[in-house]
């Protein structure tokens, strides 16, 4: 029974000792009420509508609602575990397993191949991409690699761009046409 | 009649029963795999769609979305980890009859129950569309408008980890929506001096990012999760006999996946979980579930179907979606150019006749499909999550890149990929957020009309009865997901 319960608080996080806040949920909350208060700001600085619509049809009126709405619900999310524990609790348990590297480097990886998607044109990406993302989840049958970094970007090219007449852009193939 | 006729005819053409028969497949597959889902399928199917003629291009998504929902249940029964959210509820008896040796059995009677389910509550969407849709061609602005708030409150009960957290993000859903030029006033809204803004973030790159970007970085972090598999080497349809014990279990679990799927945000994973609970609740063996019992499977899979012909009545009736895949059905109407609503069925009925016949083949197609290719879809799982991603990926990339031949929307896809994962990690769900940015323009204009009719006094609003009953829903279903949570606390308390 006492490891039971053991396990049970070692599983799900304890807020007995918790004080008012949530500090996780404040930290989100902090930052959903400045971007809130930055886009009434900026709903403010909009200009008025010409005088032919009068005052019936303003452009700020709609967002600021929302904005008001949103930060009424952001103020709400600190205090979420004193009437919704539980939820909370499973919410705890999924961001307490820390980030992953691998996750990081898939990250910086996607930015990169976005990055170069612009000069690369969209074969080459596919190419890249093909070759590149198994490997950098850790895939070592390069044979295999090079096999799908063939024929998948191949397949697409013909069913989107051949088949279905979509616009690829030729990016650094270019130089080659 | 005429356009029953029509639109059957559109639909029996070559073309259209192929992309038809694409989607089931597609659906089953993206069903069967954990992670990939109908609505990631249906985001990345999007952009793709716009050379096809409209017809046959909302007929495959629709047919996509009930196979995706099948689909789940493919992998939840053989190796526990169900392909799609719906299927949670059948893994819990579908698993456990696999494990006892009987995998076959366990298809055999998932199959069977989501088709009879599907095809339940397509018979209710046929006849309840055109209802709906007469009623709410009486509404003026101040009931769509209230209408449509009702809808977005729905968010608070959507399937997710927290309601404060589904209805914000909802909110920021609809304030992403205002982004760009105001079109009653001219303004530029929220561009930040960005021309690519001033045109307003359009919705596929963001719904690609969200479904299909995040899942594949949360997919990253379970890169060497081991899974125990099991094949199934042929699909075991019950007998008869089978089928008559078990008959009120299906028809109870499809009616109420029907009206669960036609309330607005409520989607089949609340329909499948509400019909497995119902089942144990009205057994008169509830000590049998959990140990792979018939019941267990056939109820979670009537419901979670019947769900899905159940939320495309408001999605088509009333332009409100029935849960997260119809809000993308919903996208995929507004981009071919309809106006979803009670003006599809008066100006396009053929279009909602087509929807249905697709449905209907769609529900064929996967009896046919689990008969013959279970032991095929059972390898799907096989596919190695290092080839499969980057393939997920590269279709991500020409969707978004494709829809306006920008950059501009390959960053949004990135950005909105990003956003999501970090959100999903927070309990944040991005179902709201999509149905906020799908739903934000109608709830805006018909705010903008509601407010030039009453001279911009809301007070006003309140003088239709119709508005009155819709905010009285609304508060109803704003403070319903806590009164379990409340009524928790004070037990304790005491």
């Amino acid at each position: 029974m006492a490891l039971k319960k053991k396990i049970k608080s070692k599983s799900m996080p304890d807020y007995s000792g918790m004080g008012l806040f949530h500090k996780k949920d404040l930290n989100i909350a902090i930052l959903l009420i400045a971007v809130g208060c930055f886009l009434f700001y900026e709903a403010t600085k909009f200009p008025p509508p010409g005088m032919i619509l009068g005052d019936t049809i303003n452009a700020d009126v709609f967002p600021k609602i929302l904005v008001v709405i949103l930060i009424f619900l952001a103020a709400v999310i600190p205090f979420e575990f004193r009437f919704a524990g539980p939820k909370i609790k499973k919410i705890d348990k999924d961001r307490e397993e820390r980030i992953e590297p691998i996750t990081w480097k898939t990250l910086a990886f996607l930015i990169t191949i976005v990055l170069c998607s612009t000069f690369l044109g969209t074969i080459l990406t596919m190419i890249a991409t093909c070759l590149a993302f198994p490997i950098v989840w850790g895939e070592r049958r390069y044979i295999a690699v090079a096999i799908y970094a063939m024929l998948f970007p191949l397949g697409v090219y013909l069913l989107f761009n051949k088949l279905l007449s979509l616009y690829f852009e030729p990016g650094l193939l270019k130089l080659f046409q | 009649m005429d356009a029953i006729i029509q639109g059957f005819t559109m639909l029996f053409h070559v073309q259209n029963i192929f992309l038809i028969i694409g989607g089931v497949v597609i659906g089953v597959i993206v069903g069967a795999l954990p992670g990939l889902s109908s609505p990631m399928a249906i985001a990345l199917l999007l952009p793709f769609t716009i050379g096809l003629d409209p017809v046959a291009a909302i007929s495959m998504m629709a047919a996509l979305y009930c196979a995706g929902t099948f689909g789940g249940s493919i992998t939840a029964i053989l190796i526990n980890a169900p392909g799609a959210p719906p299927a949670v509820a059948t893994a819990f008896d579908g698993y456990p009859m696999a494990k006892k040796g009987q995998p076959g059995k366990a298809l055999g009677l998932a199959t069977i129950a989501s088709v009879i389910g599907g095809i339940f509550s397509l018979i209710i969407f046929i006849f309840a569309t055109p209802l709906l849709a007469s009623i709410a061609l009486k509404f003026g602005p101040v009931e769509y408008f209230g209408l449509a708030v009702f809808a977005l409150s729905m968010l608070a009960s959507m399937s997710g980890k927290s309601s404060i957290r589904n209805l914000i993000a909802g909110t920021i859903g609809v304030l992403l929506a205002t982004i760009g030029v105001h079109l009653a006033t001219g303004v530029e809204r929220f561009d930040f001096g960005i021309e690519e803004l001033s045109e307003g973030i359009h919705f596929v790159p963001v719904l690609i990012g969200l479904f299909a970007m995040s899942e594949l970085l949360t997919q990253s972090q379970t890169l060497n999760a081991a899974v125990e598999r099991m094949s199934a080497k042929t699909l075991k349809l019950p007998t008869w006999k089978e089928l008559k014990v078990l008959k009120w279990n299906i028809l109870r679990s499809s009616s109420l996946g029907t009206f669960i799927g036609i309330l607005p945000a409520e989607g089949s994973t609340v329909a499948a979980m509400m019909g497995y609970n119902e089942a144990k609740r009205w057994s008169k063996t509830p000590e049998k579930f959990g140990t792979g019992c018939a019941e267990g499977i056939v109820a979670p899979e009537s419901a979670n179907n019947a769900a899905a012909g159940g939320a495309m009545v408001p999605t088509l009736a009333l332009g409100i979606p029935g849960s997260g895949t119809t809000a993308l059905i919903l996208a995929a109407l507004v981009m071919h150019g309809f106006k979803p609503g009670p003006y599809l069925i008066t100006e396009t009925p053929h279009l909602v006749y087509a929807i249905f016949g697709a449905m209907l083949i769609a529900n064929f197609g996967f009896l046919g499909i689990g008969l013959v290719g279970a032991k095929v879809f059972s390898y799907v799982t096989f596919i190695p999550k290092r080839f499969l991603w980057p393939s997920v990926f590269v279709f991500s990339l020409i969707g978004s890149y494709s829809f306006s031949s920008s950059f501009f929307d390959v960053w949004v896809m990135l950005l909105s990929g990003i956003i999501g994962f970090f959100m999903m990690r927070n309990g944040f769900s991005p179902a709201p957020l999509v149905m906020g940015l799908i739903l934000g323009p109608m709830v805006e204009e018909t705010f903008t009309q509601a407010m030039v009719i009453h001279d911009s006094s809301f007070f006003q609003f309140f003088d239709s009865g119709v508005f009155i009953i819709f905010m009285v829903l609304t508060l109803i279903s704003l403070s319903s997901p806590f009164w379990s949570d409340i009524a928790k606390l004070f037990k304790t308390k005491k």
